[in-house]
């Protein structure tokens, strides 16, 4: 747990830092399956604990339910399922990195939070248009990053939260209801 | 005026308080405008009204205010002091109200910081002919004229001596609250309303308006002033008026060499002997005048003892023991709150209670052999706190709609009376609370929808009389909350929805499909017609409404906030329309329950029953459709676990609960686990990140900290 809380001062005290400049370039990595994913730090508000997750019906896999932050209520993700790699257990050591994308805020949970790490631009590629099977991740990996000898796949929030299929499906719902 | 005085903090003083007191006039006049003249109290709060927003208006140098409140003023005081019998109490009724808006509308143009140039001279030449209406009415009923109302606007600042010998001296001595701010302005308002009478006018300390720091002074030892007058006593306490700030006023009558003698009265113990002279004049005010004068020389007489000065602040608890004593009117007091504050605080409470139930259930206190009484009832105890707490701060967002109600009583008198019409205005349900902002979003389009209601809903007289219809018209306001919805309803006894004139109008304008005959269309959806934009089968366009903009917006305004408009109507007979707002945040009692690992909410009022049932009494069809009948009586079953997938949930019917719920006369049954309890819960909405799901309304936070959904249960029926 120490590691987690140490984590969690390292995310603290960068988000109420508020400069720009000392959170550019930083990312917070965590692992889900067998790669390692970066998130801008900027996105992320806090690490919290794993705690009950409320299980809402009729919803993505994925959306595992509701938590309580503290009063308010936001929505929980697993990311694993979210990049449709196989289920893990949750154990108490499970952490959900609570991230802020155009003031919708959202947890995602994460199999293991590895570190904050800073990426220089020149070491950001972009995503190989041809891959193995990252062509399912590629709409929301928008780069690679290298750090030493690893490699970080940098996520954009925006996009791994709005399944762009899912919206269309919302779309054509919404003209559905208005036609009635 | 002193320069470097903050006007700002002034000014929004001058705003709030005038505000309110202007929001309580209309009140005032609303309630009583179907009687046939104003009770005493209320024309004295009539006329202490417009005295006050005179006084401060004249300190802001609003001269326009300052005249139109003089005037009504004026009216108000011949009223009260001379009871005319034959005063026309509908045109009296207007007039006020029309100083009201102007008063208003005035204090919006202050808001925005635009110029105070309204003009106030026709509201002004119209109360002076009202004015001489009514005393003529009185002079040839042959009763005694009063005297005229003897305030004039101080034409100098300072009015010298003036010698007579019906001057009478006075010395008055005023405490104000602890806690009122800006004292000094408060003193000032006394001293610019004492001008009007004054002969001769000194106060200590002098110096009130270009040193703010004098409040602290006043505050403290209170506020002196000599007055040399012609006026009575009771005309000075007028003058000062009783406003909330104001401790209390002390009026001594002296004679002239004491007066001369100014501020230097060590001699005069009653003025600085506060604990008793207050008391007594409680005590006054309550027995009556009678006794009053001769009390007031006793006390005096009483109290010549020197050392008394000091008494005033070594007894704060006795004053503040005395100033909650004061009788408020029965009014509530109110004080303004950033959201944001609110919101944090919600939040913490929150945060309290998780931490709370981290506390009570940690595994440490798991130990065997702990002995934990205490414990336990410490714990207990700080449960009760914090879900008092909890409860209060959810409550404090909530907001009864009886002001917004209030308003609507204004329209419909104001329309009617334009259209002559005569129309009889009820509301119902008032006191039905909803989130603040969810007000704020329904107040145009409610008072949309109740203009609509008296001008075309309600006919003319003369039309009503031809189809022997009851003479008065008749609107009513209602509110309620239902199936986690709040309802306000705007319904008119007057000649409805004309169906196919809509019809014809809906074709005309291409908006009816093509192969579907007019008569397939339902009323409902007929009547939806009206609410596009451009649509209105009124020919006529007048002064409140039949551009056809309207409806549209209405329901624009409802969709904003994901609320509905139901309309329903009889030609002949009237139209209902319904607004249907969801209940964000808005509090409602619900029954908690279990179904497999989740909890869920419902709102009491669709529950009907719970029952045990046997499998017996189940019918199965091949499709998978179940049926239950109870008492003879066939419902639908729903079994929650099943509808939602959930899992570890109670297979047999005969191990669970049946909810019979009924939503719109439609009834069916809910199957699940185990109920848990009632309570008031707090209805947040799901996060907009989650697509919405059949049947959920809401989610909301239990007791210990834990989500549970809330199950809509018209959601469930469709």
């Amino acid at each position: 747990m120490e590691e987690t809380s140490e984590l969690m001062r390292q995310a603290d005290s960068r988000s109420d830092s508020n400069e720009q400049d000392s959170q550019n370039g930083k990312y917070m990595t965590f692992k889900s399956g067998n790669e390692y994913f970066g998130l801008e730090i900027q996105y992320v508000s806090e690490i919290i604990q794993f705690q009950t997750i409320t299980a809402i019906p009729e919803t993505e896999d994925y959306i595992k339910g509701l938590i309580n932050l503290r009063g308010k209520v936001i929505p929980v993700v697993d990311v694993r399922l979210r990049f449709k790699q196989d289920p893990f257990e949750y154990n108490d050591r499970t952490c959900i990195i609570v991230i802020n994308v155009k003031s919708m805020i959202v947890g995602l949970i994460v199999e293991k939070i590895a570190e904050v790490v800073e990426i220089r631009e020149e070491n950001i590629l972009p995503p190989p248009t041809i891959g193995r099977d990252k062509v399912a991740h590629n709409k929301y990996v928008y780069g690679i990053g290298k750090v030493g000898d690893s490699v970080k796949l940098l996520l954009d929030p925006d996009k791994l939260l709005n399944d762009e299929d899912l919206s269309i499906v919302e779309k054509a719902n919404e003209m559905n209801i208005d036609e009635d | 005026m002193a320069e470097g005085f903050n006007t700002e903090d002034m000014l929004d003083m001058y705003l709030f308080e005038n505000g309110q007191l202007l929001e309580q006039l209309q009140e005032t006049v609303l309630e009583q405008k179907d009687a046939d003249c104003f009770d005493e109290d209320s024309i004295n709060e009539i006329f202490r009204t417009m005295h006050t927003i005179k006084g401060s208006s004249g300190i802001m140098m609003f001269d326009n205010i300052t005249a139109v409140s003089h005037k009504l003023e004026d009216v108000f005081y011949f009223l009260r002091e001379s009871h005319p019998d034959n005063v026309p109490h509908l045109e009296l009724v207007d007039h006020v109200l029309e100083v009201e808006d102007f008063i208003s509308s005035e204090m919006e143009k202050i808001r925005n910081g635009e110029a105070v140039d309204g003009d106030a001279s026709r509201i002004i030449a119209d109360l002076d002919k009202f004015l001489t209406k009514i005393k003529s009415g009185v002079d040839a009923g042959g009763a005694q004229a009063p005297p005229e109302n003897v305030h004039e606007e101080p034409k100098q600042f300072y009015i010298a001596p003036v010698a007579s010998s019906a001057s009478r001296f006075y010395k008055i001595y005023i405490t104000f609250l602890p806690e009122t701010e800006m004292a000094n302005v408060r003193a000032y308002k006394i001293v610019y309303a004492l001008k009007e009478i004054a002969e001769d006018l000194l106060y200590s300390p002098e110096d009130i308006l270009s040193d703010e720091k004098i409040s602290e002074v006043i505050l403290q030892e209170g506020f002196r002033v000599l007055l040399q007058a012609q006026s009575t006593e009771e005309e000075i306490r007028d003058l000062i008026g009783t406003g909330y700030y104001i401790k209390a006023v002390d009026v001594f009558e002296c004679k002239a060499e004491e007066f001369l003698q100014g501020f230097d009265f060590g001699e005069a113990g009653a003025q600085i002997d506060l604990e008793s002279s207050v008391e007594e004049i409680d005590a006054r005010t309550q027995a009556g005048e009678a006794v009053e004068t001769v009390e007031v020389k006793k006390a005096e007489q009483k109290k010549i003892a020197p050392g008394d000065f000091v008494i005033q602040s070594k007894e704060p608890g006795k004053q503040k023991k005395l100033a909650k004593d004061k009788p408020k009117g029965g009014k509530e007091s109110f004080i303004s709150v950033n959201i944001s504050k609110m919101d944090q605080l919600m939040e913490l409470i929150g945060e309290l209670v998780i931490s709370e139930s981290v506390v009570l259930q940690s595994p440490d206190l798991k130990v065997p052999g702990l002995y934990l009484d205490n414990f336990n009832k410490a714990a207990a105890q700080l449960s009760k706190i914090s879900t008092d707490l909890q409860n209060v701060i959810m409550s404090m967002r909530m907001v009864p709609l009886t002001n917004t109600f209030q308003k609507m009583n204004r329209i419909v008198f104001d329309v009617s009376r334009k259209l002559g019409k005569d129309i009889e205005f009820e509301m119902i349900g008032e006191n039905t609370e909803v989130d603040k902002n969810i007000i704020e979003h329904i107040s145009d389009p409610l008072m949309h929808i109740v203009r609509n209601a008296v001008d075309h809903g309600i006919e003319t007289n003369e039309e009503r009389a031809e189809s022997g219809k009851p003479n008065k018209g008749k609107v009513t306001l209602s509110a309620r909350t239902e199936a986690g919805k709040v309802w306000i309803s705007v319904e008119d006894n007057g000649k409805g929805l004309d169906r196919a004139k809509i019809l014809a109008k809906a074709k005309k304008q291409g908006l009816l499909e093509d192969g579907k005959p007019e008569d397939a269309y339902s009323d409902k959806e007929v009547y939806q017609f009206i609410t596009l934009p451009g649509f209105s089968t009124n020919e006529q366009v007048t002064e409140y409404s039949g551009r056809g903009v309207g409806m549209d917006v209405v329901v624009q305004n409802l969709q904003a906030v994901g609320g509905a408009l139901e309309i329903e109507s009889k030609l002949g007979f009237g139209s209902t329309m319904s607004m249907k707002i969801p209940l964000t945040l808005a509090i409602i009692d619900g029954i908690v329950m279990e179904t497999g690992t989740s909890s869920f909410v419902m709102e009491t009022g669709v529950i009907k029953q719970f029952i045990r049932v046997k499998e017996e009494m189940m019918i199965h069809e091949p499709n998978g459709d179940e049926y239950i009948m109870i008492r003879g009586e066939c419902y639908p079953v729903i079994r929650l676990g099943k509808w939602y997938g959930l899992t570890e949930y109670r297979e047999s019917v005969e191990d669970g609960v049946m909810l019979i719920l009924e939503v719109d006369d439609k009834r069916i049954c809910l199957l699940v686990d185990r109920l848990i309890g009632e309570q008031e819960i707090v209805v947040k909405p799901i996060p907009s990140y989650i697509k919405k799901v059949k049947g959920l309304s809401g989610c909301t936070q239990l007791g210990d900290g834990s989500i549970a959904l809330i199950l809509d249960a018209g959601g469930l029926v469709e």
